[in-house]
């Protein structure tokens, strides 16, 4: 029997005095450590109150700015269609009537608003005609004149027409225009702001939801109560489908082979290196790229969903395949040992367990990849998508080729023009994108949470 | 054997604890049969009433053992040389267990022949034998501490010399007999003694064979040495 | 005269596995050194061993789990029933269906409990019919021991059973393919003492059907449960041999010095 329990005596070293304290008596590192704690909290709590400051302002700057641009002044008249000046030919040839430009239907719209006026008794001063149709937005002439051609058998008759107010009138109800600045203002005059009034208290005029914010194109520069958003939202769906039929599959099959059989080599690396670089290239360089070689080299139209879908394809691979590469190292190997236990292939073992555990972080990865995409604008700027259109896109796929705008685009578009009324636009085009934005993360969300599994 | 100490040092106490209890046991025993020897001599009836009463002390180590051992193989489940050890250490224990009860019944039947009539040179006869079964119950014992394979294989083989000093001693305690049947109450008493000497000779050689087991991992398979018994019909 | 010593049930002596000279390199780590193993039909084989002595290595090698890291390299034989595994023409697929593996944490798919075991048969096609498979399901679910713990829910998620019965689920799971052998990595670390007992129970049931190789730490288990032990030191196979000689009687000092918890 060796002699071991010696050294096992605990050694005889001078003990650190302790002094013995009372619990109830926080000695001072305590109290100090304390403090620390306390001032951290604190720290943190100032910096949570901040950035929810910051967020209810933005809320409340660009709902108070943007709101407005859902409601719009119309007014509502009845109209003559005199077929004397609309047909001049009296065929009811559509093709003819076409030459009739808005101008003609101008002056039926300030006909009908002067005997409108004039029945309701009401008295316009020393307000010309011409005065009285600048009460009414250019668009209302084009509107008419839309309508006419799709149905000649209107001609002749007296319609019921809703036509939209001068964008000058509708900022004076929504408090954008003041007699002061009216009276500054070659548009429009305090008469016919009290004009407006009136026409309002005789029930011609009044505000109103407008869904034509929604739906109706963008409207030239004179004409911001004519502008929305229809081709900017088709624009941005086109685009959201092109970015979901190829980052999606493209970016679940890259990153499913690098994570489960591509070979861990300097080259995986080098591509591992190069993705995450990716990812935080600058999205202007995107738009460079597909200016150079989707529109001067492959040779596809500007403007176009298609474009701008590759183009945000590109930009959103890697924000898919980062967080998806994420989901499928999260899944654990224990599940991957188990299947080829049993002898499953690996492709079996990634499609039948590994893919359907990691399923809510790409569905997250991509819905957050796709949110990023509908709201970049930067790239889309340089294959120009910035342009103004007008007309609608067609239908998938050949409207994929159509010039379009974009939500993002469009916003940028209107902060540019001279109109305050755009102002306003802009806002509630802001206000679209969020909620679009939110609906994305919200499904996100409640995928995560469907889908997610304890293992 | 494997000298290097447990991870758990606990354990490393608690087989050398048990380890120490059976040697204290050993010390007991040897020193109860020398003085059981020398009481049966002397006639040292206050020597001999010693020595029966030591028998208790040796059977409660005998106990204690026991406990510890049992205790040892539930918490630590020792195996190979430690589970030998403590399988070692319990037989060692009950075997010299037994040996304390023969030196308490040479005691006892001492102060009986301290009333007869003496056997002239028996008691030196039973001290010698005595004595040489002390030795080899010592060296049986040395080879347990230390492993020693080849002292417990010469423990073994000294056995055969107890068993022919009991065999010259059984001849002569017959011969006084013959002489004088006055003589058969005390022979036989001496007879019996020279027996249970004899016995605790058997005893160191099942704690050699216990040492070998032990140390190898097995029992000697060899039969035991034995000297020609001469109890048994060749008179 | 005849030998009275309790019968030792090591049933068969042919070998289902041999190994020679294998070696295994983890990268430049050489990670298993000339290991020789026969590992005998119908019989409990325990690899025991101090941490990151090749036990596993070497457990994963017998059904090429080692393929799947890329830096591993295998060399020498191994056959099952003289067949070498590592030749170009065996499918590690094939292999796995043949040698089943019982994983140190349970496993089981987050998956119903029908779904666990009939996952096995269905990639293989074993069963040609939906009665089949309920009837295979059952059958590897009894020999698991856990048919009456479960068969009211076979639908509800394998993950919601207890640590000890998902452990039996991954073995039923493992044996619905109906291998050879049946390879278990420390299949009791995670488990309680009950349900440890619970499986070490079944391991000795299946060793009328399998061989079984099982990797532990703890020696009192492969005392328990197996039939021949291996023990592996540093890359070696120090000692093999049948587990009672190995627990009362080791050759090696090394042996010794392990399972006597020395520091060795």
């Amino acid at each position: 029997m060796t002699d071991g329990s010696m050294t096992l005596a605990p050694m005889a070293t001078p003990e650190p005095a302790r002094l013995r304290h009372s619990l109830f008596a926080p000695d001072k590192r305590t109290a100090a450590r304390n403090a620390q704690e306390a001032r951290f909290r604190f720290y943190g709590l100032v910096a949570i109150v901040i950035a929810l400051l910051a967020l209810v302002w933005l809320l409340f700057s660009i709902f108070s700015a943007g709101l407005p641009a859902f409601r719009q002044t119309f007014v509502e008249i009845p109209v003559t269609l005199d077929a004397a000046v609309l047909d001049k030919a009296g065929h009811g040839d559509p093709a003819e009537m076409a030459s009739v430009t808005t101008i003609g239907y101008g002056k039926l719209i300030g006909k009908a608003l002067a005997a409108e006026i004039e029945a309701k008794g009401i008295d316009i001063g020393a307000m010309t005609p011409k005065d009285l149709v600048g009460m009414i937005s250019e668009n209302a002439a084009a509107d008419l004149r839309d309508r006419v051609l799709a149905d000649p058998k209107l001609l002749g008759t007296t319609v019921q027409f809703t036509a939209l107010a001068n964008g000058r009138i509708d900022g004076y109800f929504k408090g954008r225009v003041t007699m002061e600045s009216a009276a500054r203002d070659n548009n429009t005059s305090p008469e016919k702001l009290m004009l407006a009034d009136k026409l309002v208290a005789a029930g011609v005029m009044d505000m109103r939801f407008n869904p034509g914010f929604l739906v109706m194109p963008d409207a030239s520069d004179k004409r911001p109560e004519a502008a929305g958003l229809g081709v900017a939202i088709i624009g941005s769906l086109y685009m959201m489908a092109v970015v979901l039929c190829l980052a999606l599959p493209i970016g679940v099959a890259a990153s499913v082979y690098l994570e489960e059989f591509a070979p861990k080599n300097r080259w995986t690396d080098l591509i591992e290196v190069n993705i995450a670089n990716l990812a935080a290239v600058p999205s202007i360089v995107y738009g460079i790229l597909g200016l150079s070689f989707f529109i001067n080299f492959a040779g596809l139209p500007q403007s176009a969903p298609i474009v701008g879908g590759l183009v945000l394809t590109l930009m959103t691979l890697p924000r898919i395949i980062i967080p998806t590469r994420a989901a499928l190292k999260a899944v654990p190997p224990s599940i991957r040992d188990a299947a080829l236990g049993v002898g499953a292939s690996k492709l079996q073992t990634v499609t039948h367990h590994v893919l359907p555990l990691a399923m809510p972080g790409v569905l997250t990865g991509t819905i957050i990849g796709l949110a990023q995409a509908l709201g970049e604008t930067a790239p889309l700027l340089l294959i120009g998508m910035v342009a103004f259109v007008r007309d609608f896109p067609g239908a998938p796929l050949s409207g994929l080729f159509d010039p379009a705008s974009a939500l993002p685009v469009q916003i940028y578009n209107w902060t540019q023009r001279g109109d305050p009324g755009f102002v306003e636009r802009a806002s509630g085009a802001i206000i679209v994108l969020l909620v679009f934005l939110i609906i994305m993360n919200t499904a996100a969300i409640i995928l995560r949470r469907r889908y997610e599994r304890r293992w | 054997m494997n000298t290097d100490r447990h991870i758990a040092s606990a354990f490393d106490r608690d087989l050398e604890g048990v380890q120490a209890l059976v040697l204290k046991m050993a010390g007991l025993v040897e020193a109860a049969l020398a003085d059981a020897a020398s009481a049966l001599e002397t006639r040292d009836e206050a020597l001999a009433e010693r020595v029966r009463e030591g028998d208790a002390a040796i059977d409660l180590l005998e106990e204690q053992v026991n406990t510890e051992c049992v205790r040892l193989i539930a918490i630590r489940a020792p195996a190979a040389s430690d589970l030998r050890t403590v399988l070692t250490v319990m037989k060692i224990a009950a075997s010299l267990e037994r040996c304390g009860d023969y030196a308490k019944n040479l005691a006892k039947r001492s102060i009986v022949l301290a009333q007869m009539h003496t056997i002239e040179g028996a008691a030196g006869s039973i001290r010698r034998m005595a004595r040489q079964v002390s030795l080899l119950l010592k060296d049986a014992l040395d080879a347990f501490i230390s492993r020693d394979v080849d002292l417990a294989h010469a423990v073994r083989q000294q056995d055969r010399d107890i068993d022919q000093m009991y065999s010259a001693l059984f001849r002569e305690f017959l011969t006084h007999m013959m002489e004088d049947p006055r003589n058969i109450t005390a022979c036989m008493h001496l007879h019996f003694i020279a027996k249970n000497i004899e016995r605790v000779g058997d005893h160191a050689t099942t704690i050699a064979e216990q040492v070998i087991y032990l140390a190898t991992g097995d029992l000697p398979r060899d039969p035991r040495p034995k000297a020609e018994s001469v109890t048994m019909g060749n008179l | 005269m005849k030998d009275l010593r309790l019968e030792r049930d090591v049933q068969t002596e042919t070998n289902k596995i041999e190994a020679r000279k294998v070696q295994v390199y983890y990268g430049t780590n050489h990670a298993l050194k000339d290991v020789d193993v026969d590992i005998l039909d119908k019989t409990v084989t325990a690899f025991i061993g101090p941490s990151g002595c090749g036990k596993s290595t070497f457990l994963r090698c017998l059904n090429r789990m080692n393929d799947t890291v890329a830096s591993a390299k295998v060399q020498g034989a191994i056959t099952l029933d003289g067949e070498d595994i590592y030749d170009a023409r065996v499918d590690p697929v094939q292999l796995r269906a043949k040698i089943g593996m019982v994983f140190q944490k349970p496993n089981p798919f987050p998956k119903s409990i029908y779904d666990n075991v009939a996952y096995g048969p269905k990639i293989h096609g074993l069963t040609r019919t939906k009665a089949e498979l309920d009837e295979v399901v059952e059958a590897c679910l009894r020999k698991a021991a856990l048919w009456n713990e479960v068969k009211d829910r076979l639908q509800s998620p394998g993950t919601g059973l207890s640590g000890g019965q998902q452990q039996r689920l991954c073995i039923a799971r493992a044996i619905a393919t109906s291998p050879e052998v049946l390879l278990m990595d420390e299949p009791c670390s995670a488990l309680d003492p009950i349900a440890t007992a619970q499986v070490e129970e079944l391991i000795d049931e299946l060793r009328s059907q399998f061989s079984v190789v099982i990797v532990t730490h703890s020696m009192q288990q492969a005392a328990r449960v197996s039939q021949r032990t291996a023990f592996f030191h540093l890359g070696n196979l120090v000692e093999y041999g049948e587990t009672g000689a190995i627990f009362t009687n080791p050759k090696d000092p090394r042996t010794e010095s392990y399972i006597t918890g020395r520091i060795g």
